[in-house]
């Protein structure tokens, strides 16, 4: 085993690792925010994912440039899934976890045939785009472009999303955190508050999904390849924080690369899972949780 | 008054119902249950399969000119009183267990006197073991794990080649090709993912390469539909073989391909076992990374000379996927077909006389739209006369450049370069 590859599996893992905490940020910001896990994040990202395939095989705007249509699409997505569904499931009287878990599963169901009713179940791909199947090479190791890509805006992502917590609004989304009861005796609209929650998630998961189909295929059954990894990115990070995806997701991806290098390929997802176990048995709250 | 009319209704009953039994005794149609994966990961496998299978049943069922084809006469299964053959669909999801459930179902409640399917080899043991406990033949069209037809089961058939009848016409084309360059293959890398189908095939790969003398420089077996191969590809660039044999699904293909190409390493040679290699999904997605891989296929649609069908049952199918036949949708075709030949001739939809007549089964190859010698099955079940091709992807498109007497071009062999 050469310095090579090890830097070359390191950097892979520190990539696609990014890539995974930007998913799993908009899980974490809408668990954080109503104790709602979203069942159909993975869907959404398979949203984006033909949101911008449909764009690009129909306008050719690169996936780079389809950024803001796609975030806000996808914000739109997820005010509206908030308003039809959640809002509803969040106001029934009896068994409201379990109601919330169906709903969004049963979400997750229906999008899941919708896609295959209407694009096929076929696995399809964007190809000529900028970034499309480019690497660079530094001293023997090769940096694919389009992951490199994903990776600054996964940063940015993070940036902004902090940026969104300093200000009013994101007091507003502090606050309702804390105590959703109390905050609507200040005058804050809590309905309003979470659906814009929704949005802001959806809307992290859509840039996600624009910068994956880059170069990573999208099929209906797609979302689940990176929903197992996202829950399991949350609970790492902590519930609600943002911090704790953005550096859960970096653990996971270095993690699952390195063990994909010294254990057979096919038992890659051991090693994440048993950091998983071990943070669950030694500290259930997740590396940053507050909860 | 009321013992009368009660007496009529039941005469009325007993007469209205005779003559409908009598009828019965030739039936309308002949049931069958196909089991494919219609949602999930391999979704569009399933929607090509109803395709390639309709196509099929139209042939056998419709009215029209005779086709050079075993039941291409049309108008129904003749010596059931021209009665039409129908599949039914069931979805298994890619789940063995699902595929179990339904097949059940098909049985008991359909009343289907056959099963056909499943595509994924994980699948085909369980509806496997269904079939053979309700005593129902279960024809395997399209799965190619060499374990299937080895179980000891009665109710088992297999058109198709298995894996070890592939991978043998693998190896005899690297020895070929190898003596006809003067450069040999010498290491291969083993890249298959972890179900039952990628296990069995590597398995036969390690023997049939030890046998060969060539060296297996790596043995790699990765989880199937992972979100990342990256350090995968660097275990195949580190091994750097002469030749990459993978063996799995479309989605796993189109990443591995990927996945080596942003590490800049190009496999000198690829020689796939088909499966979602063969897919045009794949071709597609992979554009120009995809020329020059060889893979296995049990189907050549550029051997029309030889079989003169192809084109007629190509165009049916294309009209209906806006795409070619491949290897997976023409196993299909000749699966039906086979089933259809051996109801016609049994004559009756007994589960056990149509058991009986699929082991007399002789179908000559240029009666299918294969490149076989035909279809005849072993006492285990498994066709013995499905003799595969290797072919080699030239512009997009799949081109047959082996064995001799069907290739029409001849390979680019880049190993020893």
């Amino acid at each position: 085993m050469t310095p090579e590859i090890i830097a070359q599996v390191l950097i892979s893992g520190l990539l696609m690792g990014l890539i995974y905490a930007l998913v799993a940020a908009g899980l974490s910001l809408i668990f954080g925010l109503m104790d709602v896990v979203n069942f159909a994040h993975g869907e959404l990202l398979m949203l984006a994912m033909y949101a911008t395939f449909v764009i690009f095989a129909a306008t050719g705007l690169d996936p780079v440039l389809q950024l803001p249509i796609v975030a806000l699409l996808l914000f739109g997505a997820g005010v509206a899934i908030y308003r039809g569904l959640i809002g509803r499931a969040l106001g029934v009287q009896f068994n409201r976890g379990t109601v919330q878990i169906f709903v969004t599963f049963g979400l997750a169901i229906f999008i899941r045939g919708a896609a295959q009713f209407i694009w096929g179940g076929d696995f399809r791909s964007v190809s000529g785009a900028w970034l499309s199947n480019r690497s660079a090479e530094f001293a023997g190791v090769f940096i694919p472009l389009p992951q490199l890509a994903a990776s600054a805006v996964c940063l940015l992502a993070f940036a902004g999303l902090l940026l969104v917590s300093r200000t009013e609004f994101g007091k507003a989304l502090e606050a309702t955190r804390e105590d959703r009861d109390a905050v609507a005796l200040i005058g804050i609209d809590r309905n309003h508050v979470f659906a814009l929650g929704w949005g802001l998630g959806a809307g992290a998961v859509g840039i996600a999904g624009a910068m994956l189909i880059t170069f990573y295929y999208v099929s209906p059954s797609v979302g689940a390849n990176f929903a197992v990894i996202a829950y399991v990115t949350v609970a790492l990070g902590g519930f609600g924080s943002m911090l704790g995806a953005l550096v859960a997701g970096v653990i996971i991806g270095e993690v699952e690369a390195i063990t994909a290098l010294v254990l057979e390929p096919s038992l890659k997802q051991i090693g994440m899972f048993a950091v998983y176990l071990a943070v669950l048995m030694f500290r259930p709250r997740g590396l940053f949780g507050r909860l | 008054m009321k013992h009368i009319a009660a007496a009529v209704a039941a005469l009325l009953i007993a007469f209205g119902i005779t003559p409908a039994r009598a009828q019965n005794a030739a039936p309308k149609e002949v049931l069958v249950g196909a089991i494919y994966p219609l949602t999930g990961n391999a979704a569009q496998i399933g929607a090509d399969a109803r395709m390639a299978i309709d196509v099929i049943t139209e042939v056998i069922n419709g009215q029209h000119a005779p086709m050079p084809l075993a039941m291409g006469g049309g108008g129904g299964l003749a010596n059931l009183g021209g009665a039409k053959l129908r599949v039914v669909f069931a979805d298994h999801q890619n789940d063995p267990q699902k595929a179990r459930a339904e097949a059940e179902r098909l049985i008991t409640q359909d009343k289907v006197v056959a099963l056909i399917g499943s595509y994924t080899s994980a699948t085909a043991v369980t509806i496997s073991q269904v079939a053979e406990r309700y005593e129902i033949p279960y024809l395997s069209m399209d799965n190619s794990s060499p374990s299937l037809h080895r179980r000891g089961l009665k109710w088992f058939f297999r058109t198709s080649p298995h894996d070890e009848m592939f991978t043998q016409a693998m190896f005899d084309f690297f020895a070929e090709t190898g003596k006809k360059t003067g450069r040999p293959v010498r290491s291969v890398a083993l890249f298959y993912e972890d179900s039952i189908f990628g296990t069995d095939s590597s398995n036969v790969q390690k023997k049939l390469a030890e046998a060969a003398g060539i060296k297996v420089a790596a043995d790699i077996k990765y989880r199937a539909n992972s979100p990342s191969l990256s350090a995968e590809a660097q275990r195949l660039r580190a091994a750097n073989a002469d030749v990459l044999m993978p063996s799995g699904y479309t989605s796993d293909a189109i990443l591995i391909l990927r996945s080596m190409q942003e590490i800049g390493y190009k496999p000198r040679a690829i020689m796939a076992q088909a499966a979602g290699y063969q897919e045009q999904a794949f071709l597609t997605a992979s554009g120009p990374l995809a020329e020059g891989i060889f893979s296995r296929s049990s189907f050549a649609l550029d051997a029309e000379k030889s079989r003169p069908a192809i084109g007629t049952i190509n165009a049916m199918f294309r009209a209906k996927a806006g795409k070619d036949l491949n290897d997976n949708t023409s196993r299909q075709i000749v699966g039906v077909q086979t089933l259809a030949d051996a109801i016609n001739r049994a004559g009756s939809t007994k589960p056990e006389d149509i058991r009986r007549a699929l082991t007399a089964t002789d179908i000559p190859g240029d009666q299918t739209i294969m490149p076989w010698k035909g279809v005849k099955f072993d006492e285990m079940g498994q066709n013995q006369n499905a003799t595969p091709v290797i072919q080699q992807v030239v512009n997009g498109m799949y081109r047959t450049v082996y064995p001799a007497d069907v290739a029409v071009m001849e390979p680019t062999w880049n190993v020893g370069r």
